[in-house]
């Protein structure tokens, strides 16, 4: 493990000024604008669009491909969609306010203030909204308008409810892209902690934590004295800025170094991204025309079709593929013989097999997405709109698959990467929790299995 | 040292899994047939989805289209038509070659790579355009009983190496 603040001082120091979270979130939030507008003015033609072009081409496979896995939330350090909320919370774009609004709190906020009920502090409602917005995925990538209502929901909905809540309620309980950017983030080389214990222990600021007059406290909750997954830090860099004692590190680790799954609807979440990235796979990657024209029910009418669809996704999601994993969950267990852990907590902690193999599934999906239609992003930015206009030049550049026929011998290490890791974290935490190589071992066979057939399925749809 | 030769031994046994896949799920080969298959692309499929062919076989394709322009790119196989309903020929070309269509009236070609080749829509057609795909196999697809080995072969490396490792 690398501490990057060390090695490259300079970086610690960008991060460290007041006005970096503004900087790298304005340029952002900008364009973000830009494209919203393009959206809505724009052409309707997807693939025209600047708004669909670059969000779902560019940025999903930018983000999945390469900034979860090198550098974990590093999106929600730009993300403009709850920034709003934030300025609004805050009433201040850069510096620091002090006051007193909150007990225990030495800024000033605008707004309510409440606390986030309890029984909603889980990913619950990330999971559920993610799981209906995806059922209407297939609209979100086609058709520019409802991206405008989709991510203008989410800027509305993430302002409103930062000025009823405190801190960055939205980005912890309810942005659909959060659960999954959790989740997967786990796996990435770069993390931020605190890099001494027992500095920590020593020292009883909290700064980190509630902040101080030269920054804000951690808009999501985290206390980065005693946090050890990715999971909920947006890397905001607040706590970089608090602590007095410089005992906060950015550091480059190997990947898949965060294995602990906390609870069930973090497990689920699992089991819905796995999921989704095979209804994806089949729906829009595959070749049968019915599932795409119910998919595409508004332009077909196929409203029953869809419905089917719908129920066949949830159903997929929340139900089929649990109880399978359920029962070979059982099967792990039986053959442990152990008896350190009940069938639920293994249900939990070995839901993690499915983060390495469902990040590397979901890459893989992504690969023919740039690799065919990447050259949309060329002409696109010479016409965002797709009005005719030729701003670089680039407008008529055609439609040219990237060496298309390579897909699938690009996927298929992919997969089997994901499939490795998947194995080793598994090992992993089964010795965690057996605290024995003999049993963790046996546990593992029915995992092994299992995840050899997913792989399976996936390559089946890719190569076969 | 040991360690090393069982990780040694361990790549071997993930490699020859891959191999014993392949020439297992080869299947056997039948002569170069000719074929002659219509193809009815409408938003967003074509039918049929999926056509399997064995290597050698000599393709004769004619194409109809259902609603609007359609396109037809083969991936790898250097092939690029365009179609519009109604019109009994439709337009070719080589992307390789140029950007210029030639009227035809069918596409020959000879399957002479194995593996699994989408055949796409290239022209602009509507909302789901870039989702329209149809798939070319040509047999022998070496690439999947190879994985589906290398898979196997990777999940019992795995599981039998954290067997042999010590505690
Ligand atoms: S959680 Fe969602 S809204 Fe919040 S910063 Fe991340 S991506 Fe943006
Ligand atoms: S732990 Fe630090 S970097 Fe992460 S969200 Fe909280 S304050 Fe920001
Ligand atoms: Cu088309």
């Amino acid at each position: 493990m690398v501490d990057l603040f060390e090695k490259i001082p300079f970086l610690k120091k960008i991060v460290k000024l007041r006005a970096f979270q503004f900087a790298v979130i304005f340029p952002n939030f900008f364009l973000f604008y830009l494209f919203l507008i393009a959206a809505l003015v724009g052409t309707p033609v997807g693939n025209r669009n600047i708004m669909i072009v670059f969000v779902w081409i560019f940025w999903w496979v930018m983000l999945i491909a390469f900034m979860v896995p090198f550098a974990s939330r590093i999106w929600c350090t730009v993300c403009p969609l709850p920034i709003i909320g934030e300025w609004l919370q805050r009433r201040t774009l850069v510096k620091v306010r002090e006051g007193s609004t909150i007990p225990g709190f030495k800024q000033e906020f605008f707004g309510l203030n409440k606390q986030w009920p309890k029984r909603w502090r889980n990913i619950w409602l990330q999971n559920i909204g993610f799981l209906l917005l995806a059922c209407f995925s297939a609209h979100l990538v086609t058709r520019p308008i409802f991206s405008v209502f989709v991510l203008g929901g989410m800027i509305v909905l993430s302002t409103i409810l930062a000025l009823i809540y405190r801190f960055r309620a939205f980005c912890m309980y309810i942005c659909p892209v959060s659960g999954f950017l959790g989740l997967y983030a786990m796996t990435s080389k770069l993390a931020l902690r605190r890099k001494d214990k027992a500095v920590c222990d020593v020292h009883k600021g909290r700064e980190c934590f509630l902040g101080s007059e030269r920054s804000y406290p951690c808009s999501w909750f985290q206390n980065i004295c005693t946090m050890d997954r990715n999971n909920y830090c947006g890397l905001c860099m607040e706590c970089v800025k608090s602590c007095p004692d410089n005992n906060v590190g950015l550091f480059w680790r190997p990947f898949c170094s965060d294995v602990d799954i906390k609870g069930i609807d973090e497990a689920w979440k699992s089991f819905i991204m796995l999921c989704l990235a095979f209804v994806y796979s089949v729906n829009l990657l595959g070749p049968w025309g019915v599932l795409k024209d119910w998919a595409n029910f508004t332009e077909t009418g196929q409203w029953p079709g869809f419905i089917l669809l719908a129920l066949g996704i949830i159903l997929l999601c929340m139900v089929i593929f649990p109880a399978t994993y359920y029962l070979f969950i059982k099967w792990s267990k039986a053959l442990s013989r152990s008896k350190n852990v009940t069938t639920k907590d293994l249900f939990i902690k070995y839901s993690y097999a499915f983060v390495p193999l469902g990040l590397l599934v979901w890459i893989a999906f992504s690969v023919p997405l740039i690799m065919i239609n990447g050259s949309y992003i060329i002409a696109v930015i010479s016409d965002p709109l797709g009005w005719g206009w030729n701003i670089f030049g680039t407008t008529h550049f055609p439609w040219k698959p990237l060496l298309p026929e390579w897909v699938p011998y690009i996927q298929i290490p992919l997969l089997l990467m994901g499939l490795f890791y998947s194995i080793k974290s598994l090992y992993k935490i089964g010795m965690k929790i057996f605290s024995e190589k003999e049993a963790t071992v046996r546990s593992l066979i029915p995992m092994a299995i299992l995840l050899s057939l997913i792989t399976i399925v996936f390559l089946r749809l890719y190569v076969g | 040292m040991k360690r090393r030769k069982l990780l040694v031994a361990l790549s071997i046994f993930i490699i020859l899994q891959g191999v014993i896949f392949g020439l297992l799920g080869r299947g056997k080969a039948p002569g170069p047939k000719m074929r002659v298959i219509h193809i009815k692309a409408r938003k967003y499929s074509y039918d049929p989805p999926i056509i399997r062919v064995n290597r050698g076989d000599e393709i004769t394709l004619t194409l109809e289209s259902e609603d609007v322009t359609h396109g037809f790119y083969i991936e790898g196989y250097d092939i690029d038509a365009k179609v519009r309903p109604e019109t009994p020929h439709f337009w070719l070309r080589h992307p390789s070659k140029g950007d210029d269509y030639e009227t035809v009236e069918e596409i020959r070609f000879v399957a002479d790579k194995n593996g699994k080749f989408r055949y796409r829509c290239s022209i602009t057609c509507g909302t789901f355009h870039p989702f329209m795909q149809g798939e070319l196999v040509v047999e022998p697809n070496y690439a999947y009983p190879v994985s589906i080995g290398l898979v196997l072969g990777l999940a019992i490396a795995c599981v039998v190496y954290f067997k042999s490792k010590k505690d």
